[in-house]
């Protein structure tokens, strides 16, 4: 039972990370119908960057700055591969410029960071706290409640102010958008730049519990693509309790089967939340306007 | 105040609209009237920037605004209530106001009196206020309609395009929607107005055109085009 | 022409036969025969990549499935050659099935991230189920040995060659075929498809599983060219090198994916060698410097749209002497062939070059093939597929409610269609006419409400199954399938005809071509009904709008339809056309086609209605005949709106 428990609050520390990256998926995805496909290589190449950082600062004073890094590649991202692909309305062309783009950032990490993984120092002490009986690192603590402060950051900006008003009303009808005076190409632009700086955001939080590398993303990326589907693309409770249910799923999985197989129940709750719920979870199917 | 010179305007390679030339004077209501599909609803998509004129040139008090995107057509001064009203659906009544405002309120710092202009759409459309906080789209259907006409006026434009605001309504609205229009046309808004019920339209403005397959069939006061005989029969008598 | 085609062919196939005896090194022919075997692979990548659209990342993972499939039978059970082949082909569509059921189920990135993720996971578990696959050792298979004789490298290449050949020429029947039709249907207007009963979902997953198929036969070929497997060989990159070949060398072509396959096998030995790179980057340098001098004074192309590419290539070129080993830098230049591809030749090379011949020789490139049927009047009407078994009514809608958001665009809506009835459908716009004609066709599924039709229940299920059931509409904003010509747009329609199966088109069995003759005589005498008989093998799009409403007319009629929906056939029509329309309805209805008619032109209605519903507000105001709806207070009023007060 204990091991269960253990093993269930190691799954929500590595949950709240997927989810962290699912939520940048949906952001993008809110406005303009694209995602992008490097959204793993976001938060590799965010949490290289801060290792590089913390080499001449402080962990704290480093955050901001791979915040702006991360918003800065992000709009890199959608001005080079997304823009000319919703105009000319191709699913086809941003998922492979997406994509290729991925690989061009992993293939440049990999020639700056080189090809092995490198610790990332902890800015907490990595001494486990003891919880009746469960132990807890307080880096664990620190993603989970850095991961919950910037979702609610985003959403609150969202909420109360203009520009974010601005980013739901492109979302909910981007024509509609357009006459109210909104530059929802710059919405977009916007939305790819929030969505890498959570992901950056991510990769700082990640780092130090794992290592850091260029290969990092990859992996990260795909799970929230499994996270974002099974709790719905357009749910903010969705991704939250989805990247849970798969961050325990892979704990317990690795603990009671194979560490080797941890990675599968994910990929099995996705298609079985496909064939049942194709809109996710949580997800609110649209209906389509003949 | 908008100036409409040999529009064209093609979807994918079928030309909708040839060589469409209009004017609206500032302080007038002019209406465009036609059956479905001739081109009523492409000719405000094509003036305000929602799709792309494929020729002839459009411009706005002098400025030209031919082929510009929506956005920077809206923040020289041009509303447009959408066909089928287009509201936010998950963003509250006040809102989806605000936002009709954009254009004013970025940057941190407000331009003019929004808070009053809300406070005057509020008091023309009483039933938005009693809704202020509900999600727009759990409205009804008229009530929809009232908040598409309000967010345009947010913007203080200087043309409003309202394109089929009676669309969907039930026949009390429609006389109450063709009362608002009645009374911001006695405010002095210039508008360009697209309708079904042309009687009812042609009531209220002082001009018209009249569209048949993409080209104007011809145009006059209003009051004249309701006494035409061919319109009459064509478009007046629908139902009769 | 087509002789000058099949001669080339022939040679093609010659030429491809000799080049062992020419070039009789080993490791040529070894790359050849991983070309054949990429080929095969990239036939079945484009029907999914060019044909249907979407995207699958998956295809290194169904290669590796179907080279595990035969390694796995070859290693643990001693399977011969001729049995592990086509069992790799069905586990490997099996697989294909298992994705695709599921993912394609809603529009959208998903397969792309379905598939991604699939990648991923066969990789581990080709890594861990060691008591199968021997795990991250990798398997060895011999080459098979037939009649006592060891199969070498030269022999393989001719078994990888016929495979090539085989595989080629069954993709082409396929594509040819009233399949590839409803491929390209679905992705060009997926609603209109539905309403043909060509269901958009069945189709995908069947081109799916196709590829997948085909993905199954490469794999398992790769097994014994290679005859050692490990799993790290399909990984994402190939994946990545899979596509880029598809889009490189050309969809929707047959010599495309050979071209694509040429390409990315050689890439690796290009990006080994620094000297060749080099060489090879200049070249492309200097083409595209070219280009795009012949571009911006030909005027084909502003100078700003070609600054980029300039930069890239000609910083490719020069980085080729900074770098010593390019493969460090591999992906990288994988992604920006990628880039440069998406943007600057979205038709691959082989469409750049079809590009080229269509402006020089422009009758040397035929997009359609011309059907040159002759239609009668008998042929117009067949015998229905669906006999109207019910009494009284044909369609009942009881209490329909559809509702978006807190919307109800139809409330409480009651319809009873008379059998060989024309049933006028009215009402100011946004009064639900339109919702009621997709929640009939399925379109939209009603919040409340059923739908009884020829005395069966339909509400709840799909579009193409209703149009099966003998329901066919026209749409308001026209539907047509507009990259394809008057007539394929009616074959489409005639889809449900075709009742031969995927062998009878692979060997054109007399049944095959029966059926496909008699499908195109009937779509010609249906275009002739329309009056459309002279622009059969024009494409959809470039017809007069009002000639695409009546071609939307006879393709809905080609689907033998008991009940015909039309959604304002009359806009965009001038006068002389509209009393054309007027008797074209009337022969309709005699020929024993109930018709539900929305229409704005009031003339129109009164005269060929035998009764009118008339819908406002999402309610229905009045029900009757033409006259006495015309006289009805109510109706009066909603019509005239706000001019009653001001009357």
């Amino acid at each position: 039972m204990e091991i269960l428990a253990q093993l269930i609050v190691s799954g929500i520390a590595l949950g709240m990370i997927y989810a962290l990256i699912a939520f940048g998926y949906q952001l993008t995805f809110a406005t303009s119908g694209t995602l992008n496909f490097g959204q793993g290589e976001a938060l590799m190449l965010g949490a290289l960057v801060g290792l590089t950082l913390v080499g001449h600062m402080s962990y704290w004073l480093m955050i901001p700055l791979v915040l702006v890094f991360g918003a800065l590649q992000g709009i890199f991202v959608e001005r080079v591969g997304v823009q000319p692909a919703i105009k000319t309305k191709s699913e086809f062309g941003w998922i492979m410029t997406t994509i290729s783009l991925a690989i061009i950032f992993k293939n440049v990490a990999e020639n700056i960071w080189g090809h092995d993984d490198i610790t990332f120092p902890s800015p907490l002490p990595t001494e486990p706290l003891q919880f009746m009986g469960i132990r807890v690192l307080p880096m664990e603590i620190l993603v989970v409640v850095g991961a919950l402060a910037i979702m609610l950051a985003v959403e609150l900006f969202n909420r109360k102010s203009i520009y974010g008003k601005a980013v739901v009303a492109t979302s909910n009808d981007r024509d509609a958008a357009g006459l109210m005076g909104i530059n929802t190409g710059m919405v977009i632009t916007f939305s790819y730049a929030l969505s890498s700086m959570t992901a950056a955001f991510a990769g700082v939080l990640v780092a130090p519990l794992t290592l850091t590398g260029a290969t990092m993303g990859v992996v990260l990326g795909l799970k929230a693509f499994a996270v974002a589907i099974i709790g719905g693309l357009n749910s903010g409770m969705g991704v939250i309790v989805g990247g849970l249910i798969l961050g325990i799923a892979e704990t317990t999985t690795g603990y009671y089967v194979s560490t080797g197989y941890k990675d599968v129940p994910g990929l099995l709750l996705l298609l079985l939340v496909l064939a049942i719920k194709p809109a996710g979870m949580f997800g609110k199917s649209v209906i389509k306007k003949v | 105040m908008l100036q409409i010179q040999n529009l064209h305007a093609a979807y994918g390679k079928v030309e909708v609209l040839h060589d469409i030339s209009l004017e609206v004077p500032k302080g007038k209501v002019v209406t465009l009237i036609g059956s479905n599909g001739a081109g009523k609803t492409t000719t405000m998509r094509a003036v305000s920037g929602m799709i792309k004129p494929s020729g002839g040139s459009i411009s706005l008090n002098g400025k030209n605004i031919t082929g510009l995107t929506s956005n920077k057509i809206a923040r020289a001064g041009l509303a447009h209530s959408p066909e089928g009203r287009r509201v936010f659906a998950t963003l509250s009544v006040t809102d989806n106001l605000l936002l009709g405002a954009f254009p004013r309120l970025t940057f941190g710092r407000e331009r003019g009196d929004v808070q009053g202009d809300l406070a005057r759409v509020f008091e023309l459309f009483p039933r938005l206020k009693e809704r202020a906080g509900q999600q727009a789209g759990t409205l009804s259907g008229g009530e929809q309609q009232m908040l598409a006409m309000g967010r345009a006026l947010m913007l203080n434009p200087e043309v409003l395009l309202l394109d089929e605001p009676s669309m969907g309504l039930a026949p009390l609205l429609v006389n109450e929607v063709f009362r608002i229009i009645a009374e911001l046309k006695g405010r002095g808004i210039t508008m360009l107005l697209v309708e079904q019920f042309a009687a009812a339209a042609l009531e209220v403005a002082d001009y018209g055109y009249v569209l048949e397959n993409g080209r104007i069939a011809c145009h006059g006061p209003a009051q004249q085009l309701k006494d035409d005989p061919a319109v009459k029969a064509a478009y007046l008598g629908a139902s009769h | 022409m087509s002789a000058v085609k099949n001669i080339s062919i022939v040679l093609a196939i010659a030429a491809a036969a000799a080049l062992p005896t020419l070039w009789p090194n080993p490791y040529y022919i070894h790359l050849m025969v991983v070309i054949g075997i990429y080929a095969i692979l990239l036939l079945g990548l484009d029907i999914v990549v060019g044909y249907v659209g979407e995207v699958s990342l998956g295809h290194a993972a169904l290669f590796g499935i179907g080279s595990y499939t035969a390694g796995v039978l070859h290693f643990q059970l001693a399977v011969p050659f001729l049995l592990a082949v086509p069992a790799s082909i069905l586990v490997t569509g099996l697989f294909g099935a298992i994705l695709a059921l599921p993912a394609l189920r809603v529009n959208g990135p998903y397969l792309a991230m379905v598939t991604l993720a699939f990648g991923t996971i066969i990789q581990i578990l080709i890594n861990e189920m060691t008591f199968l696959t021997n795990g991250p050792l990798g398997l060895s298979v011999r080459k098979p040995v037939w009649f006592g004789h060891q199969v070498t490298g030269t022999d393989y290449y001719y078994i990888v060659l016929v495979a090539l050949v085989l595989a080629l020429f069954v993709v082409q029947r396929i594509l040819k075929s009233h399949l590839g039709r409803a491929f390209e249907a679905l992705h060009d207007s997926p609603i209109a498809s539905d309403c043909m009963g060509v269901s958009v979902y069945a189709y995908k997953v069947y081109a799916f599983v196709l590829s997948a198929g085909m993905a199954g036969l490469a794999g398992s070929l790769f097994t014994y060219s290679e005859e050692y497997i490990s799993p790290n060989t399909y990984n994402f990159e190939l994946t990545i090198l899979f596509l880029l070949a598809v889009i490189m060398g050309g969809r929707k072509t047959r010599t495309g994916p050979i071209l694509g396959a040429i390409i990315v096998v050689m890439l690796p030995n290009v990006l080994s060698d620094i000297d060749l790179f080099r060489k090879i980057s200049i070249g492309i340098a200097v083409i595209t410097v070219m280009y795009s001098a012949y571009a911006v004074t030909a005027r084909i192309r502003s100078i700003r749209q070609l600054v980029l590419p300039l930069i890239v290539t000609i910083s490719l070129a020069v980085s080729g002497f900074f770098i010593n080993d390019i493969s460090e830098h591999r992906l990288t230049i994988f992604g920006v062939m990628i880039l440069f591809v998406v943007y600057y030749l979205p038709n691959g090379i082989m469409g750049f070059v079809r590009g080229i011949v269509v402006r020089f020789r422009p009758q040397w490139i035929h997009r359609h093939v011309q059907i040159l049927e002759h239609g009668d009047k008998q042929h117009v009407w067949a015998v229905p597929d669906h006999p109207v078994t019910s009494n009284g009514f044909l369609l009942e809608a009881r209490n329909i409610v559809m509702q978006f958001g807190g919307l109800k665009a139809l409330n409480d809506v009651n319809l009873q269609i008379k059998k060989g009835s024309v049933h006028g459908l009215i009402g100011p716009n946004g009064s639900g006419k339109s919702t009621t004609m997709n929640v009939l066709t399925g379109i939209y599924n009603p919040t409340a409400g059923e739908i009884e039709f020829n005395g069966k229940i339909i509400t709840g299920t799909t579009p193409s199954s209703i149009a099966g059931e003998g329901i066919a509409r026209t749409f308001q904003n026209v539907q047509l399938f507009g990259e394809m010509t008057a007539i394929e747009n009616v074959l489409v329609g005639l889809h449900h005809t075709f009742r031969h199966s995927l062998i009878d088109v692979v060997f054109q069995t007399p049944r095959c071509r029966k059926e496909k003759n008699s499908a195109e005589v009937r779509a010609a005498s249906l275009l002739q009904f329309v009056g459309l008989a002279d622009l059969a093998n024009e494409e959809a799009r470039n017809l007069p709008y009002g000639k695409q409403r009546l071609l939307e007319i006879a393709r809905a009629l080609a689907l033998n339809p008991s009940l015909l929906l039309l959604d304002e056939p009359a806009a965009g029509l001038t006068a002389p056309d509209i009393k054309e329309l007027i008797s074209m309805i009337e022969k309709i209805r005699s020929h024993g086609i109930t018709v539900i008619l929305i229409e704005h032109h009031m003339d129109v209605v009164m005269s060929i209605c035998d009764t009118v519903t008339v819908l406002d507000f999402g309610q229905k105001i009045a029900e009757g005949t033409p006259a006495a709806v015309q006289s009805d207070e109510k109706v009066i009023e909603a019509y005239l709106g706000g001019s009653a007060k001001a009357a």
